[in-house]
């Protein structure tokens, strides 16, 4: 059975003053699919969301909604989660899920429906909540209007790691009630849990789709050898592997690890590093990320 | 438009307001204060003048001496006060450093042989000296002084002609002209006092200065606050990214502009009848408006939104809004008539309480309800105030649609 588009881009083109933010997207999000946009900061992701939820003009291109051009009346199928708090910090929880229904005019019995599902205190003021409780109120005003796309922009960015799982459960939820969710994350362990398939967006162009599976056979037959530790001279690996350091943990793509690992960790020691860790692991889509770009997602 | 949304914002703004304590005191508080302050100074019934007199004399055995004329200054009194406090000087060099210094408020010199003079009936003279470096201080202790000396003058004349009378009284012939004492004292009196004006008080419709600062106190909600309320409220949406979420909305950018306004109108207004309801209860005094009177706090405020819109929308920035509200706000309280009367203006910035839209509704708005003049009078004013009014308003929505168009909602 042919899978029902919730949204359908072609040809996306977005401008501002003579920087490309978009060069031409296409993408398809199948109707009840958790569907991942992931690439670093500036890739496009946040302009294609706020053209998608927002209204932000697009230069050309075609958008459509469960078949039907972007407009606002199909924009009411889509529920929108930005990155920063919408909620008034004066306003408590429930004033504020109050005024967003009356902008979206959403039945006034969901109000208390959407505090008692994320369970929010309804009479704490905004601004006494912590970042993962606005991050719940931000996606209850979203669905105030039971929208059937739930666009989340950075989803679990700047929360701890028990809200982010909280938050994930809670997105893992959506997908069973029906909903499609289009989600716009760097953290690759993000899409990786969460969804069912994930582009990969890179200075304005969507460069791969797929399932993380599919996008992780991109890497080929390579294995990951993950060296943690002081480490010096990573420079001189960058001529014969591929590889990306972050917070001291270097990731080096390998064909054959028993044959690299000897000559890696000579090189490191030799410059001066203080090895503490070493792994040898399966490819992450971070890896897939290094493979199509040459560089890390951060 | 949506109505419900329109509501909700209205709302979503006066919940937000009572929750806000720096809005609340900028918007009810320090108006009220204004009142309070100006009301207290200049409002109610002040106690008369009471002025430092230096005395410069010197002792002299006649009939009536210098001595005697500060002992009736001294002992001049009005409402219960002394309206001469008299220190005397040893000489007159003394007494003018004192004035120099500003411890006493004038300086009174008799010369030597002054009572030798008013005595014998020669004319005699009196040197006072006044400072004019302050010249509204020098006017108040010019008037009163002279005033007093001015009535000395007169009772002193007075009784010169009743001692002439009575040399006339008694070696005027009689019978051998057609004329009698009796004539000739009113003759008399009439030459020493032309004219006789006596003092008689009306209840006129002339403001209290009460009143005025109750006009005032309006005009300050439209110069600041409402300014302040539209263009800061707005931009705080812009800023917080909540305006780009009520346009995505099925409400619309004009939606918001609409509830916004509306908000605004209603937080100004609940503003001016606390201010009247107060006015009334601390000083016993207060302006009820007419409908006319409350169509021209309409139209200015709606010019007062457009203007704060304006300019919040070209300046697309709350701490430049602030500033410019301020930049022009501050100057216009005083020149264009808000809190100073129009009398006291320079020539060359009158024409702001003609022609600026805040100060000439302000100034049509006195002449209704605190002098009572009639509509005719002030339709020329109110029909100007409502063409600027609708000139800005329209400025006001060309921005704000431009800063939307660049905000791409």
């Amino acid at each position: 059975m042919k899978a029902v588009r919730a949204i359908e881009i072609r040809g996306l083109k977005k401008s501002y003053n003579g920087f490309q933010a978009l060069k031409g997207v296409d993408l398809e999000v199948n109707e009840g699919e958790i569907f991942a946009l992931l690439g670093p900061n500036g890739a496009g992701k946040t302009t294609l969301i706020r053209i998608l939820a927002e209204g932000l003009g697009y230069d050309s291109g075609e958008i459509r909604i469960f078949g039907e051009k972007l407009s606002k009346k199909t924009a009411r199928f889509i529920g929108y989660v930005p990155q920063e708090s919408i909620a008034y910090d004066l306003l408590t929880v429930e004033e504020n899920l109050k005024f967003y229904a009356d902008l979206y005019d959403a039945p006034k019995e969901k109000i208390s429906q959407l505090i008692d599902y994320f369970d929010l205190p309804k009479k704490k003021k905004a601004k006494e909540l912590s970042g993962g409780l606005r991050r719940r109120l931000n996606l209850a005003i979203a669905l105030l209007y039971d929208p059937k796309i739930l666009i989340l922009d950075e989803p679990s960015a700047g929360l701890d790691v028990p809200s982010r799982r909280e938050l994930w459960e809670l997105i893992l939820g959506f997908r069973k009630e029906g909903k499609t969710v289009l989600i716009s994350t760097h953290y690759m362990e993000e899409a990786e849990a969460l969804a069912d398939r994930v582009a990969i967006m890179n200075e304005g162009s969507i460069i791969a789709t797929g399932t993380p599976e599919e996008l992780k056979s991109l890497v080929g037959e390579e294995s990951i050898i993950q060296i943690e530790g002081l480490l010096n001279g990573l420079e001189r690996l960058k001529d014969k592997f591929r590889l990306v350091e972050k917070d001291g943990v270097a990731r080096i793509h390998v064909r054959t690890p028993r044959e690299s690992l000897p000559e890696i960790v000579e090189t490191l020691v030799r410059a001066g590093s203080e090895i503490r860790v070493i792994k040898i692991e399966e490819p992450t889509l971070e890896d897939v990320f290094l493979k199509l770009t040459g560089r890390g997602l951060e | 438009m949506k109505l419900r949304a329109v509501k909700g914002i209205i709302i979503k703004d006066l919940r937000e307001l009572r929750r806000e304590k720096m809005a609340l005191f900028w918007i009810f508080i320090f108006p009220l204060m204004w009142i309070t302050l100006f009301g207290t100074m200049w409002g109610g019934h002040n106690p008369p003048v009471s002025l430092d007199v230096g005395v410069v004399y010197t002792n002299e055995n006649s009939a009536f001496t210098a001595h005697n004329v500060t002992e009736i200054m001294g002992n001049v009194t009005l409402e219960g006060v002394h309206i001469f406090r008299i220190k005397k000087f040893a000489s007159e060099e003394s007494g003018i450093s004192a004035l120099k210094h500003g411890k006493i408020d004038s300086l009174v010199v008799f010369p030597p042989g002054f009572g030798r003079n008013v005595s014998t009936g020669r004319q005699a003279k009196i040197y006072v000296y006044f400072d004019r470096s302050d010249p509204q201080e020098y006017q108040i202790v010019r008037g009163t002084l002279m005033a007093f000396f001015s009535e000395m003058e007169k009772r002193m004349r007075e009784k010169k002609i009743e001692i002439q009378l009575e040399y006339i009284e008694k070696y005027m012939p009689t019978g051998e002209y057609n004329i009698t004492p009796e004539a000739v004292r009113e003759y008399l009196i009439a030459s020493a006092e032309p004219l006789r004006i006596e003092e008689k008080e009306v209840s006129g419709n002339a403001p209290t200065p009460i009143k005025f600062y109750i006009t005032s106190f309006i005009g300050i909600q439209f110069l600041f606050a409402t300014m302040l309320t539209i263009g800061s409220g707005t931009l705080e949406e812009i800023e917080k990214g909540t305006l780009r979420r009520i346009a995505a909305s099925p409400a619309t950018a004009w939606d918001f502009l609409a509830g916004k306004m509306l908000s605004t109108f209603f937080i100004i207004m609940v503003s001016i009848f606390v201010g009247l309801v107060y006015s009334r209860v601390v000083f016993g005094e207060t302006i009820v408006p007419s409908p006319l009177g409350w169509l021209i706090i309409f139209t200015a405020s709606v010019f007062s939104m457009s203007l704060g819109l304006a300019i919040a929308m070209a300046t697309r920035s709350i701490k430049s809004t602030t500033a410019v509200v301020n930049f022009i706000s501050m100057p216009l309280l005083f020149l264009a008539g808000i809190v100073i009367p129009e009398s006291i203006i320079p020539s060359w910035a009158r024409p702001l309480t003609e022609y600026f839209a805040l100060g000439r509704a302000l100034k049509d708005f006195r002449l209704l309800e605190i002098y009572h003049r009639p509509v005719r009078d002030i339709m020329p004013g109110l029909t100007l105030v409502g063409v600027e009014t609708a000139m800005m308003f329209l400025i006001a929505l060309f921005l704000y649609r431009w800063a939307m168009k660049r905000m791409e909602v």
